[in-house]
């Protein structure tokens, strides 16, 4: 009981950290400087302590104290309490959907059973769109309550697209849970041990369909219609300044980790390495005895994890600096016209698969 | 929604006023019908991707260990560690120049202050003990100079250089961009480059 | 259904579009009447970058107008001093040497293709694609760079002279502009597979704002955007000046006259800029770049420096300025956006009587609300990007 407990805190601490405390700032920072990159530019290295800048790493710092700094400005006319509320709103199932996603196997550690995900969910997938679905929300809310055409129009946008991805971005998931049998993401991911059991092997156009609602749900280039500067200024959150414009662009990274390990955890072999399998990694450890061999297998798992999830981290990123924005319309004919009618084929064409195989 | 203009084609000589085969027009290739590659954006978006990718790694590796000897992929310049090469023709701050005694060349002409498009220069003239006129004021306002070089190219004296300065052009206040005389002055040493570049372009009309 | 639409009530949204909005770059309102997304009316406001250019130049003489028209269409500096240079000449009666007629085409051309990066570029960013944009900022960079090396400035040129140009070309201008080049066409094949085949891109200009040639025509187009309508005007090719008449160059056209065919016209242009630019430096006969004209030419250093006569009349033409003929004069070069025409009236004097600028994009903006009506509030971006309005310009 106690050692659950203990399990529990460590693994919530683990995710806290890696995910508020290393991936929230160092995604600005990572989007500034590989953006840099792509363009041929240096990227942002100016902040400095004590004359390093070790290549820009001190920006987060600095911005989260400038942003801290700034006024709280909330426009007169305002719906106060719900333009308080709504970055709270957005953030917060972001930060906690990363709750079932698994960044590591089970593993007996001195006669302890540790599952590394915080919440073994039977549903896991479904509340991962149950808590996306909250975080359309605080984008409508935060619209709607700043009293601003332009935040209204992103609002509704937003709004509108969400809640169209949402349902595409389910369909597109059913596939993997026929192949696989099952809704806990743990087994999804236990089950990919082999290369050949890869989501992205079972279900490739499943990989890209998912792939694109959840970049569309997130509301990131190309799909970026919400906040689109050019069109609507700042979308939604054309008002929001200091800690809340903060929220929502950390509920927005925090997002880019989810999906990342979403899209690892279905269709990229989770934590495996690929030709790896887990008694093997145990049995290469074996010098370190049961315990620590079982300690050091973990830590493979979890870099392999992460590994691939900063893979995505990066794609995503290079998909938002590469490619135009649709127009709202458009997006919408692809969500209805393409997306879906696709995920369905593809659950048809699965169930047929399973069906003879 | 994808017509065609629908004006007669063969009406386009009058309308330009020109014969058709002096103009050699070109019809860019609008790509009319989107190939099915085209149509499921993920090949294009895959292309796409490559090309920011392979900017992006040729850069990465220029800027972990750029290859030595070899210019640096990245365009921007790291402006106060790095500088831009500047060609002889750039014009920076007009300067005065001075003569091996520290006075200026300049002679109060007034053809500089005439010239001026933005009117940034004023000149208050007095003679000096041998009767010679002398720019006893000479102002330039910083903050209204557009830096077209005109003062220098009308200079009959050599008097007045557009030099290579360009820091510390503007200041936060305007009216510590009111320069004088004494703040234009530069030795003649300092604007060599200038002085020849200028008796290289303006010496001879090569007629 | 009838009566759900007649209980849903659907007011209509009037929306301050600008003067200060991400897309109304060049400063101008659009004062947009929304239904939802749709645009239901739409009102250009201009004047925003109102400065008097027309009214100043009647207080200058006829050269410090030359500095003035730099900030006109300030992406590309170059054409408009060698338009306003030629208006003049055309009034004095003058004919510039054949050096300097090469040296013109060629720094009109590097403008145009500062222009067209910047249009292109700064197109692609306002629908999102960033990365495009500063491939095509880093291709312009460079060609100011030349444009720096040739006359001292990257913006504000004041290059052309009455009678002349300010100097000839750099020595290793021809080797530098090849290098440049060659790095432009990789930039460009780069943008070129970033966008054109892109099927974001394409849907997001291909059938927004078409117009049919005529209608182009009635309305005032010239230059890129009447070219996409499939109207191969140009004024160069219509009415060649300097010497365009003598180099091989095509006149991209498009069909429909829509976002996309203004975009490919630009991109083909750019090319085809290249190639005027390439074959104007290898053709350049060598000889006197300025004319023997005292009059009208301010004199050369060394006359000045050495001879008494030329020293008082250079005093002369300084001070009173060039005094052209009784006239008046209209003349037009092809701008970056289109028609760029100065029509000059004198009475005699040191100074101009009248100095009116024929804006290309004047007309391309006061078409907006007929291309944007019963449209998405998205399309003003791509479409007011690619009629490249320039607030410098339009308002002067």
């Amino acid at each position: 009981m106690f050692a659950d407990m203990i399990e529990s805190v460590a693994k919530i601490l683990f995710i806290f950290t890696v995910n508020l405390g290393f991936f929230a700032p160092i995604l600005g920072w990572v989007e500034r400087k590989q953006s840099a990159l792509m363009q041929d530019r240096i990227g942002a290295n100016r902040a400095d302590v004590g004359g390093f800048t070790i290549i820009g790493l001190f920006h987060p710092i600095s911005d989260a104290i400038k942003v801290i700094m700034k006024e709280d400005f909330i426009p007169a006319g305002a719906e106060k309490l719900l333009h308080t509320l709504a970055p709270a709103i957005s953030l917060i199932p972001a930060i906690i959907t990363f709750a079932v996603v698994p960044f590591g196997g089970q593993y007996e550690l001195f006669g302890h059973h540790v599952n590394l995900v915080i919440a073994d969910l039977d549903v896991g997938i479904l509340y991962v769109f149950a808590f996306s679905g909250l975080a359309t929300y605080g984008v409508v809310l935060a619209g709607w309550a700043s009293r601003n055409n332009w935040s209204l129009i992103g609002g509704l946008r937003a709004s509108a697209q969400m809640l169209s991805y949402e349902v595409a971005m389910g369909l597109t998931v059913i596939g993997v849970m026929m192949v696989y049998g099952t809704l806990k993401l743990t087994e999804i991911g236990a089950m990919q041990e082999s290369l050949f059991h890869w989501g992205v092997f079972l279900q490739p156009l499943g990989f890209i369909l998912f792939f694109t609602c959840a970049v569309a749900e997130n509301k990131r280039a190309p799909f970026d219609m919400p906040e689109a500067e050019s069109e609507l200024v700042a979308g939604y959150f054309t008002e929001y300044s200091s800690f809340k414009f903060v929220m929502f662009w950390m509920g927005e990274f925090l997002e880019i980790v989810t999906i990342a390990g979403l899209v690892t955890t279905l269709f990229f072999g989770a934590w495996h390495i690929p030709f790896v399998s887990d008694s093997a990694l145990v049995s290469f450890f074996h010098f370190a005895g049961p315990n620590g061999a079982a300690v050091l297998a973990m830590l493979v798992n979890i870099t392999t994890f992460f590994v691939k999830v900063c893979f995505f981290i990066w794609l995503q990123m290079t998909i938002r600096w590469t490619l135009p924005r649709f127009r709202y319309d458009q997006v919408m004919k692809l969500c209805w016209k393409m997306i879906l009618p696709l995920s369905l084929v593809n659950i048809l064409i699965t169930g047929l698969v399973l069906l003879n195989g | 929604m994808d017509k065609k203009t629908d004006f007669d084609q063969t009406k386009l000589e009058e309308m330009v006023g020109v014969p058709l085969d002096r103009l050699k027009p070109k019809r860019v290739h609008r790509n009319p019908e989107l190939t099915l590659w085209e149509k499921i954006y993920v090949p294009e978006v895959v292309r796409g991707l490559g090309i920011t990718t392979r900017h992006f790694v040729s850069n990465m590796i220029g800027f972990v260990a750029p290859p030595s000897g070899k210019k640096r992929s990245i365009f921007t310049v790291y402006y106060p560690e790095e500088k831009v090469e500047l060609p002889p023709a750039y014009r920076g701050r007009p300067v005065l120049v001075a003569k091996a005694d520290g006075t200026e060349k300049c002679v109060a002409c007034g053809l500089c202050e005439k010239i001026c498009p933005a009117k940034a220069i004023t000149i208050e003239a007095l003679e000096n003990a041998m009767g010679e006129r002398y720019p006893y004021k000479y102002t330039l306002d910083g903050s209204r100079c557009v830096y077209c070089g005109y003062c220098e190219e009308v200079c009959p004296k050599e008097a007045i250089v557009m030099s290579a300065e360009y820091e510390g052009l503007a200041e936060r206040d305007r009216r510590q961009m009111i320069y004088s005389k004494e703040q234009l002055l530069r030795s003649e040493e300092s604007v060599k480059g200038r002085l020849e570049y200028i008796r290289r372009i303006y010496a001879k009309w090569n007629y | 259904m009838p009566e759900t639409i007649r209980d849903l009530s659907t007011e209509q949204m009037v929306i301050n579009m600008g003067p200060s909005h991400p897309v109304t770059h060049g400063t101008v309102k659009f004062l947009a009447t929304l239904d939802g997304e749709n645009i239901v009316d739409l009102k250009v406001d201009i004047g925003y970058l109102h400065r008097g250019f027309e009214k100043m130049c009647e207080s200058g003489t006829w050269q410090q107008v030359i500095p003035y028209t730099d900030r006109l269409n300030y992406v590309s500096p170059l054409i408009n001093n060698v338009g306003y240079a030629l208006a003049v000449e055309k009034l004095i009666g003058i004919e510039v040497t054949e050096r300097c007629k090469y040296i013109r085409v060629i720094a009109s051309e590097l403008a145009r293709i500062a222009d067209h990066l910047t249009n292109v570029a700064a197109g692609a960013m306002e629908v999102g694609a960033m990365t495009a944009f500063l491939y095509f900022v880093e291709a312009r960079e460079l060609v100011w760079d030349l444009i720096e090396a040739l006359c001292g400035a990257r913006v504000t040129a004041n290059y052309v002279r009455i009678g002349g140009v300010k100097n000839d070309l750099p020595d290793d201008f021809a080797k530098r502009t090849h290098e440049v080049f060659k790095r432009c066409h990789e930039l460009w094949a780069d943008v070129d597979k970033l966008l054109t085949h892109n099927r974001i891109f394409i849907d997001r200009l291909r059938d927004v704002a078409p117009m049919t040639g005529e209608e182009a025509i009635a309305l005032g187009f010239t230059g890129p955007c009447l070219r996409a309508t499939g109207v191969p005007y140009d004024v160069r090719k219509a009415h060649p000046y300097l010497v365009y008449d003598r180099l091989d160059f095509e006149v991209p056209i498009g069909e429909t006259g829509d976002n996309f065919d203004k975009y490919l016209v630009r991109m083909e242009e750019l090319k085809q800029s290249m190639r005027i630019v390439e074959q104007a430096l290898n053709r350049i006969p060598s000889g006197p770049v300025n004319l023997d004209m005292p009059k009208y030419r301010w004199q050369s250093k060394d006359d000045i420096y050495n001879r008494a006569d030329s020293l008082i009349f250079h005093f002369k033409t300084v001070i009173d300025g060039i005094k052209p003929p009784v006239g008046e004069v209209y003349l037009a070069v092809e701008g970056g956006n289109g028609e760029l025409g100065f029509y000059l009236v004198s009475d005699g004097s040191g100074k101009p009587y009248k100095c009116r600028v024929r804006p290309p994009c004047f007309p391309l903006t006061a078409a907006m609300p007929r291309m944007m009506k019963g449209r998405l509030i998205a399309d003003i971006v791509p479409t007011f990007d690619m009629i490249n309005m320039i607030g410098g310009e339009c308002d002067r």
